[in-house]
């Protein structure tokens, strides 16, 4: 037959897929106020840096459009108070729904990996969510995770937080889940927000070990951060065998970031992209917007696309910023050898968890939302389960400037073995039979069946999504 | 009178329009060596019997630039690159011969690096030495600090006086370094040649009593004056498909959506008008390769056309991409996609005839019915076609957005109308219309809608500004003018400002009288904020007069 009209097309595909996926999304048109760090000029001179260089214009490259990710995108990972609409705000759902273009154009193969260049950030977003912490509302790389495991089944995946600041939203929502390996790197929270991210927070009693945090000293420099990455965090991924790895690019270990106090460089940025070569990388915090950011970002970028960054230089850079202190460099590589050992012993210490614990385990905590001032108070119960990591309930009630507010939430995690779902889903059902005054929202997250649904007690409402 | 002549890779259209139609047009074979000559012989034959002070506008689109380029002529240019910190050129292939020298300014404008003179005057040596009297220098961010670009110029004409040197930021201010090194680069290869054309046209003009203003018609589907185009000779590449985009516009004159198909003999050029205007590529043309800063039309081009000869092989039947002549029914030697629709329709174009023994000649050794191969063959180039125009929409809507209103509002668009252009639409652009599911639009001026386009199209102009009050200054995007300005700047002072230089540069090309209709296509502003406090603001503000026809154009 006539088949014979040939375009290049088939050509330009096959190299299309040899490309780096980027959405660049600097929500020029939203603050959190006009001066704060997260503001519209955070990414400008990025933009700047980008375009002049010309880097979009490379056959290496290839750029997508962020799209609005969809209210169940988000119920998937959080049980937003009151509702979703008051937590993610348009910019929040570009974001997230930025970083869930780059994740179906790698599944498609349309691109070997992805840099989500998108703001505002989300990694001190956790399960339940009250407000605002630590300048995130909606926590995108869950969000990319939860909708990738739903739609593609992929079950292991690994994300690697190299912010400044402890990922721990990130921690909270992946701590009882076994089958996300979630490494924290970051400014040791003695000196810096949130205060958490030690060395024993290794994850629940069923994960135990699939959680890794590492308080570096202040003033930890590329050689440090890159011990860090060499001596824990490839041998860890390369046992662990994820699926996926993600990077949770945070870019205020620089040594101008104002709000931390590391000595990171770009090219520092660059080869940790390249070590650790992640399928995707979300951008998260980083606020020395001229100084670093605009490099910072450029050396990801052609890291991640394979590009010579040895040219790249931020212009005030001088090498000793990246020469490690001995001393600095011993504490690193007990702190590592340590990690190494719970990693390594982690089947282990989730069996003796079991035997330990009854048929719950439970963790009371406080929450403190920095931005909004909220204070939380929850209440978290694990059911132990011998087949799978168990399903939680969660009681949490917030005061703030805005008031009180007290819910229930059920999750259900995508593992989870039929006696564990159906129980799950009665605890939802029950509440809202008894429908107490006791809580104003009722959630149900069952990730097993893909359904979220919300319960308003002064209305009487129930959804289900 | 108006005259439109509009030269392309094969034929030179061109038309004359007076009194509200069409009084004559002329198509004649291109010769690609002597395209003056093929100019000024349509001219003659349009002219014929008539006076040439009469004409009161002329307007060109040609290939010269194009075809230097593809050509590698022109003259040798020495390039000389300030790239400071970022992408290693060199790795790239970026111009593999360029000179890359010391120095950098970052996006502030703020030298980071300083020059190294002696190695600025070791390398005019060497240029020197190697006969090169053409240098394009060109720096990262040099529209944010044009000192160094300045340097380099000063050190060289220093010693070598003889030397011509094109400087990055006069070229193109717009962000994009890469861009603006090849934009510059090709500049100043082609300006001498296009400058000798352009007088020599001049010449040829005057001779005959033509004194009426010359202009020239841009990728951008707008025009500008002869005199402003020897600073800008890259700005005329691409014209051509910009004539027919225009020409289908002065056909149609009015603000629907349409998919302007423009199909010829060997090739069907695809471009889209948003609202009646044509749209614009993200990214600028293409120049030997590289993308350039020159604005062009958002086109997609296939080699494919109503005369691509149909092959047996042997084993396959062969589409294109070349031609051997017209199509069989109008005397042409083998048998095209155009015999397959006359075939078909029963011989409404040609001799039925024709088409049948020229499709039977390959439908037979390839064991196929002639009706078959007349319905694969329609079919397919349909098929081609309606998945271009479908892309062309879906990469139109998948343009990169950086403002959560932009990504809210944006909507998605169909064709109103198939505008058919060109000698094969009248074959095809009907049935590719039915598939797509919109009305087709195929005038009898059709084939003559390019140097109609030409002819009415009316002059172009884009410009922007940046303004930063922490310095107290801001620049232009073209011709490399700076300012200063107050600490106490408004964004509405800023749009002020744009229209102020776009109605001056507007009057120094004489197209003065379009100035008002200028439109501010961006307006942003960012509070710099350090510390706590908000220290200055940046603007960037963008302003243009709009491709359209001119205003004595009311339609023909």
């Amino acid at each position: 037959m006539v088949n014979t009209f040939q375009t290049r097309d088939k050509e330009l595909e096959k190299g299309l897929k040899e490309r780096t996926g980027l959405v660049f999304f600097p929500a020029f048109d939203w603050a959190i106020s006009p001066t704060h760090p997260e503001r519209e000029e955070r990414l400008l001179y990025t933009r700047d840096q980008i375009f002049e260089e010309g880097i979009m214009d490379l056959p290496q490259i290839r750029q997508y459009q962020p799209r609005l990710a969809q209210a169940k995108d988000i119920a998937r990972v959080h049980f937003c108070v009151p509702h979703i609409e008051s937590q993610a705000t348009l910019a929040h759902r570009i974001a997230a729904g930025g970083a869930l273009v780059l994740a179906d154009a790698l599944m498609k193969g349309e691109i070997k990996n992805g840099f989500a260049l998108v703001r505002p950030p989300g990694h001190h977003a956790m399960r339940v969510v009250h407000g605002n912490r630590g300048f995130c509302n909606i926590n995108n790389e869950p969000v990319m995770v939860e909708y990738l495991r739903q739609r593609y089944g992929l079950r292991r995946i690994a994300i690697i937080d190299t912010d400044v600041h402890h990922g721990d939203g990130t921690q909270d929502i992946y701590w009882h889940d076994p089958d996300v390996l979630f490494i924290s790197f970051h400014q040791d929270g003695r000196t810096l927000y949130p205060g958490s991210g030690f060395g024993n927070e290794i994850g629940g009693p069923l994960a135990q070990g699939t959680t890794l945090n590492v308080p570096l000293p202040p003033g930890t420099t590329d050689e440090g951060i890159l011990f860090v990455v060499d001596n824990l965090v490839l041998p860890v991924l390369e046992e662990f065998q994820p699926e996926l790895v993600v990077n949770s690019a945070g870019q205020d270990n620089h040594y101008s970031d104002p709000l931390a106090n590391m000595s990171f460089s770009a090219r520092g940025y660059a080869k940790l992209n390249e070590k650790l070569a992640p399928d995707l990388a979300v951008l998260e915090g980083g606020y020395s917007i001229e100084a670093a950011l605009p490099y910072v970002n450029m050396g990801i970028i052609m890291a991640l696309a394979g590009l010579d960054y040895s040219l790249l230089q931020e212009p005030d850079y001088k090498p000793e910023y990246s020469r490690e202190a001995p001393g600095r460099l011993e504490k690193i590589r007990v702190m590592v050898e340590g990690l190494r050992e719970v990693f390594s012993h982690r089947e282990k210490l989730v069996e003796e968890a079991r035997r330990r614990l009854g048929p719950l385990a439970q963790r009371r905590r406080q929450i403190y939302y920095d931005t909004d001032q909220i204070r939380e108070e929850q209440l978290e119960t694990l059911r132990v389960c011998e087949d799978c990591p168990g399903y939680l309930t969660i009681k949490s009630i917030a005061r703030g400037p805005g008031g009180r507010n007290r819910v229930y939430c059920v999750s259900i995690p995508i593992q989870a073995c039929p006696r564990c779902q159906r129980e799950g889903r009665e605890k939802y059902q029950g509440a809202i039979r008894k429908s107490s005054r006791a809580y104003d929202h009722i959630y149900l997250q069952d990730r097993v069946a893909d359904e979220y649904g919300q319960y308003n007690h002064s209305t009487g409402d129930i959804s289900l999504g | 009178m108006l005259v439109g002549i509009d030269v392309g890779g094969t034929f030179t259209d061109g038309v004359l329009y007076g009194n509200g139609r069409i009084l004559e047009s002329v198509k004649t074979p291109t010769e690609d060596d002597n395209l003056q000559e093929t100019i000024i012989t349509v001219l003659d034959d349009l002219l014929r019997g008539r006076k040439g002070e009469d004409i009161r506008r002329l307007v060109l689109s040609t290939t010269l630039v194009t075809n230097l380029l593809a050509a590698g002529q022109g003259d040798e240019v020495a390039l000389i690159l300030i790239p400071g910190p970022g992408l290693n050129l060199r790795q790239l292939q970026f111009f593999p011969q360029a000179h890359i020298i010391k120095g950098a300014t970052d996006f502030h404008g703020r030298i980071t690096e300083a020059l190294d003179g002696e190695e600025v005057r070791e390398l005019g040596q060497k240029i020197v030495a190697a006969g090169i009297e053409k240098v394009a220098v060109v720096g990262k961010f040099s529209q944010r600090n044009q000192r160094q670009e300045g340097q380099v110029e000063e050190i060289l004409l220093a010693r070598h006086p003889h030397l011509k040197v094109v400087k990055g930021f006069g070229v193109a201010g717009e962000l994009n370094f890469p861009r603006r090194a090849v934009t510059t680069y090709y500049t100043a290869m082609t300006q001498d040649a296009w400058g000798e054309f352009a007088a020599s046209i001049k010449r040829a003009l005057v001779q005959r009593g033509i004194t009426s203003p010359i202009d020239i018609l841009k990728a951008d589907g707008g025009t500008m004056p002869l005199e402003a185009s020897l600073n800008s000779p890259c700005e005329t590449i691409f014209s051509g498909p910009a004539a027919s985009v225009m020409g289908a516009l002065a056909l149609t004159m009015d603000e629907q959506t349409a998919v302007v198909v423009d199909m010829g003999g060997t090739t069907t050029d695809l471009a889209l008008i948003l609202q009646g205007k044509p749209l614009h590529a993200s990214r600028g043309a293409m120049l030997g390769g590289y993308y350039s800063h020159v604005r062009s039309l958002a086109l997609r081009s296939l080699p494919l056309g109503g005369d691509s000869a149909v092959r047996w092989t042997g084993e396959e039947i062969s589409l294109g991409p070349d031609r051997l002549g017209p199509a069989a029914c109008f005397g042409g030697p083998v048998a095209t996609p155009t015999d397959a629709v006359n075939f078909l329709a029963g011989g409404h174009l040609g001799p039925l005839s024709l088409s049948q023994e020229a499709l039977a000649r390959v439908a037979h050794p390839a064991g196929l019915k002639t009706e078959t191969l007349a319905q694969d063959l329609v079919g397919q180039v349909i098929e081609v076609l309606k998945d271009s125009i479908k892309e062309m929409f879906k990469s139109w809507e998948e343009e990169p957005a950086y403002r959560i209103w932009e990504i809210v509002n944006k909507q998605r668009v169909k064709a109103q109308r198939l505008v058919g252009i060109g000698a094969a639409a009248q074959a095809f652009v009907p049935i590719l219309a039915k598939e797509v599911g919109c009305p087709a639009f195929v005038d009898h001026y059709s084939p003559v809608a390019n140097a109609l386009g030409a002819a009415v199209s009316r002059p172009t102009l884009s410009l922007q500004v940046h303004a930063d009050t922490r310095q107290g200054s801001y620049y232009l995007s073209l011709d490399g003018i700076v300012g200063r300005c107050k600490g106490d700047l408004q964004l509405a002072d800023v749009k002020d400002l744009a229209r102020k230089h776009l109605r001056q540069l507007a009057a120094q090309r004489g197209i003065g009288q379009y100035a008002d209709r200028s439109e501010v296509f961006l307006a942003e502003q960012f509070n710099m904020v350090r510390g706590w406090s908000t220290t200055g603001k940046l603007f960037d503000v963008g302003i243009k007069i709009a491709p359209g026809v001119i205003d004595d154009y009311k339609g023909v």
